[in-house]
Order: C-alpha cells, then structure tokens, then sequence
C-alpha cells in the first residue's frame, strides 16, 4: 500500500502544473472558475498551446501526434488541468474519435484527421442519440443508402452538442438490416456543411444552447468516410464508449469545484456573516471533500488494478461514473446553495463578466442534471453493474 | 502507487479466511456470543498460532513489526466473519499505548506477552459525560506521594472484564476538554475500589463500565503528557474499524447477492427485480467509498507524509459510518422479514455497523471535526 507517486510521475506533474501556470490565459482560467462553460476560441487557443508542447492527445502513440502517456500520467494531466482550472482537450477529436481511428481507420484516415483532431483545425461532434434511440442506442434509424462511391444519409440526431460550433460530425447510421439489430450499423464521418444537413437549436433548462437536432435530407457522404467496414459500426461504438475509463470519475473537477465552493463561502456575506460560519454549509463541503478523496482512491486503485484493466464487464467503469457523477451534481447543488439569491437573476454565459461569481452556479447547477443521463443514464450504469454483481 | 497486497499479506489473508471459514461459521458466532464471557479462547488461540497477536508489535519485544495495512487485512477477515475476540482492545489499543508511551521496562515485560497472547488488557478511555469528545476526560489522577489514586468512571470498555490489566486515561490537570493534563495509567483487573459491571454490546461484543474510587495505578509514561499518545491510540483503532467495517460490508454483500439469486416470489427469482438489482449496484458504489477510505486510513498511520493524515482519518470514520449503515440496512431489507432475525448472519452486520460507528467517533462527531478543520 503506497500513494507515493515515483520521482518521475512526480516530475511530470510538477512539469504539467508549471506548464499550465505559466501558459494558461488568465482570462480563461478565471471564465472556468466562475462556472462558466469554455468558449470555442478559448478551447481552440488552448488546445493548440498543448498540441504544441505534444499533449493535446495524451493517451495517442507519438507517431500519429500523441503524447504516448501511460494512464497515470494521463491522469496526472488531466488533473492539473481541471486543477488550473484550464478546458480539456476537445473529448469528441481527442478521447473519442481519435481512439476510433486509431484501431479501426485506415492509414490513410488516420493521416487524414488524426493531425487536424489534435490541432483542433476541424472540431468534430458526436452523433449518436436519436429521437427514439437513446438509452438503446442500437435501435437507431438514420440510413446511409450505398449509391456509387457514397452514402446517402437521411435521418435525424438529437443532443447533439456543440454540432453548432462542429465542422463535422461523426455518426452512427444503419446501413443493412441484420437480424441482430447491432449488426446494421455503420460508424460514418460526415461535414455538417454538405448540402442537406440542418441544424436546429435545443436550449437546455440552463437558458443555455449546448444541444442540438441535426437533420439529414439525403445528405451524399463519400464512401471513404466509412470508419471501419460497414456493419461494424457498433463495435466502434462499444470501443468508444469503454475505452474513456481514464477520468471518467472527473475527480480534478469534483476537487476544483470543492476549491471555489470554500473561497466562495469565505466572501459571500449573510446578515454581515461570511457564508463559511453556517456550519450546515461547511459539513456539506468537509463530507464532499471527504467523498472526491476517496473517490480518487477508488480510481487510482481500479487504475492500478489488472483486474480493472481487464474489465470486460464494466463494473469498474460503471461504479466510477456513478459516483463521479453523483458528486458532481451534489457539488453544483452546494455551489448554488452557497451563493444563495445572488444566483436567481438570469444571465447568459455569454453575457457575464469573466469574474462574476454569482450568474454562472444557477445554470451549472440545472445543466448538472444532464451528467446523469449522458454517456449512459445512471441507470443504465447500474444495469451494467447488476448484471455484474448479481447475474 | 500501489495497491496490491504483498504476498505476505496474501497468505495472511487466506490463512485467517480460511481458519473462520473452518471454526467460526455463523453458527459458532452465535454460539460464542452466547457463552459466559462472550468470546472464544479456541478462535484466540488460532489467532496467536498464527502470529496475529504479534502482528503490529515491535521485533524487539517479540512482534513481527507489521504495519497498519497488515493489520487492515486482518480486521477486514475478522470482520467479515463477524469475530468476537478481544484483538483490538489489546493488539490495537492497548498494546499501541504501551508501544508508545511505557519505559523500556514495562515494554520487556508487557509486550512479549501480548504478543505471546498470554495477556489481555483493556483501553478505558471512554465517558458517558463525554459521549463522543476524545478529549473529555473527568476520571481525576492525583499523586499521595507514595503513588497515583485514580477517581472517576469509564464507559463501553471492549473486553474489560476478560483483561487482566486496564490501561486507564485520567486528567492530572486541566477541564474535562483540555487537550493537554491527561495521562493514561495501568490498573489492575479487581483492584480494591474498581468497580466493574459486564455488558454485552448491541452486537454481542463483551463490554464493561467502571467506577473508580481511589484505585492504586501505575502511570504509563509521563503522567499529565499522555495526549498525543491517547490520540495516536484513538487513530490506530479508527484505522483498524474502518477495516473491520469493510468485512462486515463485504459479507452483508454477498449474503444479499446470494440471497437474491436464491429466494423466490411471483414465480421468479427476486433478484430479476430491477428496483433490488439497482440497490445492489447501489451497494457495491458505496462499499467501493468504504475501501479506499479505509485504505486511506491505513495509509495515513503508516505513511502521514503521503497523505493528510487528520483529514483522511477523519474522513474514512465519516464515510464507513454513512455508508456502512446504508449498505447493512439495504442488506437486511433486501432479505425482507428473514433478515430481521437473530437466527440469520445479514442482521448481524448491521449490528456490528452499529457499534462501529458508536466506536472512536462517529459520522457526526468526524464531519464536525473535519468541517472546523482549517484548510
């Protein structure tokens, strides 16, 4: 039993934490603090400023422009990220695409996208959910009809985020059917510019525009975009979705938020108080630190572990985004309750000062509910586990 | 990092697993609550032949040196087996309190017993009036020039009527909650003014309240300066609990997984139920929590610069106590109306949850702490 990094984890995150601290925009680091959602420019600066130091794809080999990191080193980076606080990576090019192509593109694809994925010079989207298929995604509907040399796509996405500020986006489509409905499925790069997609705004109960529908009216998608061979879309899928165990408990953010909701409670004042001497409040912040900590035990362990590793069944995945995610909406709920009725009034993101503390904890609070139904609803997650546990 | 059992602990481990697994079944547990001391000198024995009592003793004085995660892996078997002997009053509390507070010659004579298993003690710390203040001391010590005199009363002694010697805090100077003035001393089981009254704990484990009317002691260290030592003791058995409750966790689980795949209703197995697979995954999240708290805990005593000692102990107390009580209460509600019952093990755990959070400060007590800690 030791939690002592080895003087060479120990160099590298010393090495990410000066990196971040000298390079990081303030403005940007302040935005974050406060609450607010990276902008696209920031996200695209910043990303750059990593793929320049060779991290903005962590878990990549070198040779297709990755930074070749072990897990824990990912980790250790990822954490002095969110520490900073400074925006990811963009996840849909650098943790979810990028991996994908990486075992299934062809060479030509991976030389293709893999440099302009870590570079951010094309920002790709996620287009997986649809009007009738969430939680059983294989369900599924948008057609690619083979015509020739290309795809014609007709069908619809929904949830889509950021399809807004994406050039493409990559999709699952149904391409045959098979008596396994998983078996008819493709796994398809498509640009959101072509003639025949449409995109349609969803503003989510923050006030705020992450989300979207995007249409496809017969949208011709050349046949080289196919990732994979055709049909084997939900193996790419099952791989993308399995292969994030690095983070998925998002403990650095967890432990940022805990960081602001302690300087947040020693400034805002109650009847001439600081927020800090309820101590109602400071439970809240003690048990929650408490939980993040051991949290971060659980994944250093299940990281460590060969057994996780191994894990085909997702238990360990799923026990991780479980309480990550529990974590994460009981952070925003105690960030909302420490800034009280200063948070009522609304205020876009957009609209907000970089330092105002009190617009942005309303609408991070509503849009933490979304944590527990992307990326596989909690309940789904404990599906995954029982099947496990029990049988 | 690392956080593999070495393959010393491995054999440890199985070892002790499979010596409860053979002579401590459920059905010897209640036989052995049962009986008049309310502990089994045959499992104690087994114990000893093992090494275990000589596990967390120094090598000078017939131990085997072992560390606070050596000592995690036993507690985390003797709790899943729900083991009633009297390891942690005298391998953990009392003999850790000799370890740092008693002279060289107290040590020779005391701790090769100990670790021999020939002697128990107990740790009589606790006060009704203090409730959960570690720091509460009334019981009075005062010096009558030839000796010490100890006058007061302590409260849920582990073990205190089988312990032939009890160390005793007491207060050689200051208020009831003054961190400094407190001193521990060594009294002799049925020493004239002593008196004793045996209980059974809410899980069956042995307990005693005494009373204290000028009992001759012997202090142990320097009397007045024994508080670091008191809560170095405290922080041992927080550690070694916190692992003791995984145990029991680990076992209320798979009696309730087995239990679900077993048992019957509306035709089916009750275990295709989707609201009872949920608290099952439910369950393994907390249980996953109690872990690495406890994991943190261990690690805190034996390697404090690696961590934030106070806090993660602190924090792994708050979190086994929290989740500790969900995961034994959805085990017995889970089992349904069989589960409530004294003749079936998963109540047991919950029991043993019970008295485990009551022990060395509970949720409460450690929230509080952790909430006026400064950052």
């Amino acid at each position: 039993m030791d939690l002592r990094l080895t003087p060479e984890q120990q160099a590298f995150r010393d090495e990410a934490r000066h990196f971040v601290a000298t390079r990081l925009p303030p403005e940007i680091r302040e935005r974050l603090r406060a609450g607010h959602p990276a902008r696209k420019q920031d996200i695209v600066a910043w990303q750059r400023m990593l793929n320049e130091r060779g991290w903005a794809a962590p878990q990549w080999p070198r040779a297709y422009g990755g930074a070749g990191l072990g897990d824990i080193e990912r980790l250790l980076l990822q954490d002095e990220l969110l520490r900073a606080p400074a925006p990811l990576p963009l996840g849909f090019n650098v943790t979810m695409l990028g991996p994908v192509l990486l075992r299934f593109g062809s060479e030509a694809q991976k030389r293709e996208w893999l440099p302009r994925l870590a570079n951010l010079d094309v920002w790709f989207c996620q287009g997986f959910s649809e009007p009738g298929s969430g939680s059983d995604l294989a369900s599924l509907r948008t057609a690619a009809v083979r015509d020739g040399d290309h795809y014609v796509v007709t069908g619809q996405k929904i949830w889509t985020s950021t399809a807004h500020l994406a050039d493409w986006v990559f999709c699952l489509v149904r391409t045959g059917q098979a008596a396994r409905q998983q078996d008819g499925i493709s796994f398809l790069l498509i640009d959101l510019r072509a003639p025949g997609v449409t995109i349609r705004p969803i503003v989510s109960i923050d006030g705020a525009h992450h989300l979207n529908e995007v249409f496809f009216d017969a949208v011709r998608v050349p046949a080289q975009h196919l990732v994979g061979e055709e049909g084997q879309g939900w193996k790419c899928a099952k791989f993308l979705l399995g292969n994030e165990r690095t983070g998925i408990a998002n403990v650095g953010f967890c432990r940022e938020r805990l960081g602001h909701a302690r300087a947040l409670a020693a400034r805002v004042v109650e009847a001439g108080q600081p927020v800090s001497a309820n101590r109602r409040i400071r439970e809240d912040i003690a048990w929650l630190e408490a939980e993040t900590r051991a949290l971060e035990i659980t994944q250093w362990r299940f990281l460590c572990s060969a057994e996780a590793r191994d894990d085909r069944s997702g238990v360990f995945a799923s026990a991780l985004k479980l309480k990550g995610v529990e974590l994460q909406q009981e952070i925003a709920a105690l960030l909302l309750r420490i800034a009280g009725p200063a948070s009522l009034e609304h205020r876009s993101h957009a609209a907000a000062e970089p330092g105002d503390w009190s617009a942005a904890l309303g609408p991070r609070y509503l849009f933490s509910r979304a944590a527990s139904i992307y990326g596989g609803a909690s309940e789904i997650q404990k599906d995954i586990l029982a099947r496990a546990l029990v049988g | 990092m690392n956080f593999d059992l070495s393959d010393d602990q491995r054999q440890m481990r199985d070892s002790l697993a499979r010596l409860l697994k053979d002579r401590y079944g459920f059905e010897e547990h209640r036989r052995t609550a049962a009986s008049a001391e309310g502990w089994s000198r045959g499992i104690w024995g087994s114990l000893v032949e093992l090494g275990l009592t000589a596990l967390p003793l120094p090598e000078a004085h017939g131990g085997l040196g072992g560390s606070a995660a050596d000592m995690a892996v036993v507690m985390e078997e003797l709790g899943a087996a729900l083991t009633l002997a009297p390891y942690l009053s005298t391998v953990v509390l009392a003999a850790r309190a000799i370890e740092l507070a008693g002279d060289a010659a107290l040590k020779r004579s005391l701790l090769p017993e100990i670790a021999a298993g020939r002697a128990l003690l107990a740790w009589a710390h606790d006060e009704a009036a203090g409730r959960h203040a570690r720091r509460w001391i009334e019981t009075a010590a005062r010096g009558t020039g030839e000796g010490w005199v100890l006058d007061g009363s302590k409260a849920n002694v582990l073990y205190g009527a089988s312990a032939g010697m009890l160390i005793v805090s007491a207060r050689v100077a200051g208020a009831p909650g003054d961190a400094g003035g407190r001193g521990l001393f060594l009294v002799n089981a049925g020493a004239p003014g002593m008196g004793l009254r045996a209980y059974r704990l809410l899980d069956g484990t042995p307990a005693a309240s005494l009373t204290l009317s000028a009992v001759s002691a012997r202090p142990l260290g320097t009397p007045g300066a024994a508080g670091a030592v008191i809560d170095a003791v405290v922080d041992a058995a927080i550690a070694a609990l916190c692992a003791e409750a995984t145990g029991a966790m680990r076992a209320a689980f798979a009696m309730t997984v087995a239990y679900l795949n077993t048992r019957k209703q509306f035709g089916r197995l009750i275990g295709e139920n989707q609201a009872l697979r949920h608290r099952v995954a439910e369950m393994h999240v907390a249980m996953e929590a109690c872990r690495s708290a406890a994991l943190l805990a261990a690690i805190a005593i034996d390697d404090p610069a690696s961590c934030d000692a106070p806090r993660d102990l602190a924090g792994a107390k708050l979190l086994i106590g929290r989740h500790g009580r969900f995961v034994c209460q959805q085990a017995v509600q889970l089992h349904g109306g069989i589960g409530m019952t004294d003749e079936y093990a998963v109540g047991h755990t919950l029991q043993r949850l019970t008295v485990i959070d009551q022990l060395m400060g509970d949720a409460d007590t450690h929230l509080a702490a952790l909430a006026d800690m400064a950052h």
